[in-house]
Parts: structure tokens; sequence; C-alpha cells
């Protein structure tokens, strides 16, 4: 796909920009000296645009990989970018690359490239990326303007060099994957969303998929916390590296006696792989047993992305309900949805014994 | 047909193909009960694992897992996903 028409700024997570022409007029590699070019105002000025409403950029220059080098020692320039590629290896298989490393979907990229055969190779193999030329940069920001500005979108480029550094970590711990995860000092807290929260509570709903039991809208979402006996939850991760802010959200629909059912339950897979979504989920059980109830649900509607979540909710015990008439399941998940339950009596899950978990201050579940 | 893998010889590969997706070792799992829970704190599936678990039992057999058992009732020891594809392989041959 090129060009902006028919674009859908939500389905775009990294802008990845090639270098020569298109961040700045000359050829990095032919320069006389080893300094940089100088990139040009309005590509700055864009990539800063994009990284306050939470959107990410790397790099994929077709190039000599020493000017990667060159460009960590320009420390303001190079921290606006994650996992750039320079090599001389086709642009398609560097966008693989830079998906693989921030463990997002290849169709999550979108190029800006000043060449029509960059930009059609990259077509031509990955389909579900859009390319844009460099003089549509203007309307790509226009794409972004109607979205909301959080403090979460706004730190997003930083959470991701969080991870970044993270991972250069791990590959650099001597011992065991559990060992480096108690290292980590991973903290999860529990607790009712707060009011700043619930814009990010409500994008976790919009941008989730992998971990994502029902497609709850966020406008439904928004509706349904504010009525009666509704509860919306949400999870805060912070490790040693820093603070990954809220990293899931739970909506508890608390209105049946002894029963506690959860119509959206949504993650962001940013800290996939380290326990915190199972975590999450067997705190929200803890909580609702202590608050008194029996039997603890959740809508679940199956896609083709989250088998993930349907896996964490068979560990956590949940099964099949016949209870197909549900309000939450007509409400959420239209005929396709089903409700998953279990007793909350008896033993319930623990989180990996890595994870620190505690609740914030609130008392209500 | 006589080249489906009977219902031993599918446990065996699914044990191997557990023991890859939760990272332990194949002698281990490969000697542990046929009822070892896969969440259990033996085997310790994560929701990821399952995920890489279900993809190879796709690719191995063409037995799309995730899309016939809605709840993933099959995902509960070694012993039920061999089960489940055991009982796919002898509807697919006709048997």
């Amino acid at each position: 796909m090129s060009g902006t028409e028919g674009f859908d700024p939500d389905r775009v997570k990294c802008v990845v920009w090639d270098l020569d022409g298109t961040l700045w007029d000359e050829i990095a590699v032919e320069s006389a000296t080893d300094a940089l070019p100088v990139p040009r105002a309005r590509m700055l000025a864009a990539i800063d645009a994009l990284a306050a409403r939470g959107v990410l950029s790397s790099i994929a220059s077709r190039s000599a990989p020493s000017v990667l080098g060159r460009l960590d020692g320009v420390p303001e320039l190079r921290a606006r970018f994650l996992a750039p590629q320079v090599s001389w290896q086709d642009k398609s298989e560097s966008l693989r690359a830079i998906a693989k490393d921030l463990g997002i979907a290849v169709e999550a990229l979108l190029l800006v490239d000043d060449s029509p055969y960059e930009r059609a190779e990259v077509e031509a193999l990955l389909p579900g990326v859009r390319t844009l030329d460099p003089a549509e940069v203007p309307a790509l920001l226009a794409a972004f303007e109607g979205r909301e500005e959080t403090p979460e979108s706004r730190a997003r480029v930083h959470r991701y060099r969080t991870e970044e550094t993270r991972r250069a970590e791990a590959e650099r711990f001597q011992g065991t994957r559990e060992e480096f995860l108690r290292w980590c000092g991973m903290r999860l807290t529990v607790g009712a969303a707060t009011p700043e929260e619930i814009p990010r509570a409500l994008e976790l709903a919009a941008r989730t998929h992998r971990l994502n039991s029902s497609g709850l809208t966020p406008d439904r979402l928004r509706e349904l916390a504010g009525s009666a006996g509704h509860h919306l939850f949400t999870a805060a991760m912070t490790d040693r590296f820093g603070d990954y802010g809220v990293i899931g959200a739970a909506l508890v629909d608390g209105t049946a006696p002894a029963v506690r059912s959860v119509p959206l339950l949504a993650l962001s897979c940013r800290v996939a792989g380290r326990g915190a979504a199972a975590a999450f989920l067997f705190r929200l059980m803890e909580r609702s047993r202590a608050a008194g109830a029996e039997e603890f649900r959740v809508t679940l509607r199956p896609t083709d992305a989250n088998l993930e979540m349907r896996i964490l909710l068979r560990q956590a015990g949940l099964r099949r309900t016949d209870d197909t008439t549900d309000a939450a399941v007509g409400a959420a998940a239209g005929a396709a949805g089903a409700v998953l339950g279990r007793s909350l009596h008896g033993d319930l899950p623990e989180p990996p014994a890595w994870l620190h978990v505690s609740d914030r201050e609130d008392t209500e579940a | 047909m006589s080249d489906t893998p009977d219902r031993a010889a599918v446990e065996r590969e699914i044990r191997s193909m557990i023991a890859e997706a939760a990272r332990l070792d194949e002698t281990f799992v490969a000697e542990l009960p046929a009822d070892a829970d896969l969440f259990g704190p033996r085997i310790g599936l994560t929701s990821l694992a399952g995920v890489a678990l279900l993809g190879a039992i796709d690719r191995r057999y063409g037995v799309d897992v995730a899309a016939l058992d809605l709840s993933l009732d099959s995902l509960q020891s070694i012993a039920t996903p061999s089960d489940f594809v055991a009982a796919c392989l002898a509807v697919r041959d006709g048997g």
C-alpha cells in the first residue's frame, strides 16, 4: 500500500525512516568527514510530533553499518530511534528485523523512503506495510492529529528504550532465565483505575489484540466503567530498568450477587513473557474472592490474534459455562462470544515467584 | 492410511513439542507421567509457550486446536492434546 488514502492511524505503531535523501539531504557514506549530514528540521519535527502521540520511530537505511556507529555519537538524534537497521540488506528484511526487535507485527510499521525502488520492494514483499514518499509526511501527521495525547503515549518511546536496555542486559547476563527474571526485580501493582489512568485504559482497549479478551470498544468500556456496580482496574509494572506504566486494564462487573464478571481484560504485549498478564488475572480473582464472590467469569471473543489470551484464561482454570445469555456477552461480544468461568473456592493459581504483586491503596474489588 | 502416526507416536512427538515450547529438557518431559499438568509446576507452560505449542501441533499434523477447541479443554496434561490430535487424525482417515 502506498500513500495515505484509507489510512488507519491505529494500525501504525512505528514509522521507519530512510536516511539518505529522506531524513537528510546528503548520502552519509559519501561525506568527506566522519560527521553525519544535518537532518531536515521538518523530519525531526514530524518524528517528535508522532512520538508525542505514542508512535515510535526507527531507521531502515541501505548503507554501511558504520553509519549506525556514527549515529551513536549523536545521542540527541539516536535517542529518537528504536531498533535502527543500517546495512546493505533489502529494506523488507530490515523491516522484519525491526518488527521482531520491537515485538510488534510487521504490518504495524510504515516506511518513509524517497526511493520508489525501496518502496516498491517493501510493498511487494510485505503487502501489509504502507509506504510513503517524504513529501507525504504532512498528510501522515494530519492523520494522527485527532489522537489524544496521554502521558502514556508521550512516554512510550522512552519505555521501549528501557526495554531495549533490559534486553541488552539479558543477553549479557550470566545465569539462568529464572535468575535473570529474579534479578530484574519486577513489581506489579493492581488497583482501581485513577481518573488519570482512564485514557490509558481506553488506549489499551483500542490498541491491544494479542492479549485482549473481548474486543470491547473504548466507547463501550468508558460507558460501562461509569455504570453502577462496575469497576475499572489497572495494573502497572516497574523493574530495575525503569517504569513501564499501566500495562493492563480490566473491567469488573460486580452487579450479580456472588459472581464477578470481566467483560474486558486487555494487556500490552510490551511486557509479554514475564508472567505479568497471568499475575494481573490471578490477582483479580483473589480480590473477587476477598470481596465475597464465589465465581469468576470472563467474556471471551476469539479472534485470529488473541490465542495467547485464550491460553492465559485456560491457565487460570477458566472453562466454558453454559451461560450464553449473560448480558455481558450480548453487549460485548455478540453471537461469537462465550463466557468462561470458574469457582473461586479452593486453590487459586499463583504468579511466578520472580514477580512481586501487590495491591494499590484502595479497597474495592 | 499407513503413514498416520498412532496414539503412542503422537504422544511421543507432542512430549518433544512441549519440551521445546516450555524450554525444558526433552528427556525430562519424555519421562513425566502422561497426566502431568501442562500449567502445573513441573511443566509450567506460559501463555506464550502455549501459542508456540499449538503452532507446532498445527504444522506437524494440520490440526488447528485453537479453531476446534474454543475453551482449549485439550490443554490439560500431556495426554489430553495427544488424545485430541489422535482423534482428529482418526476421523480424517475415515477410521
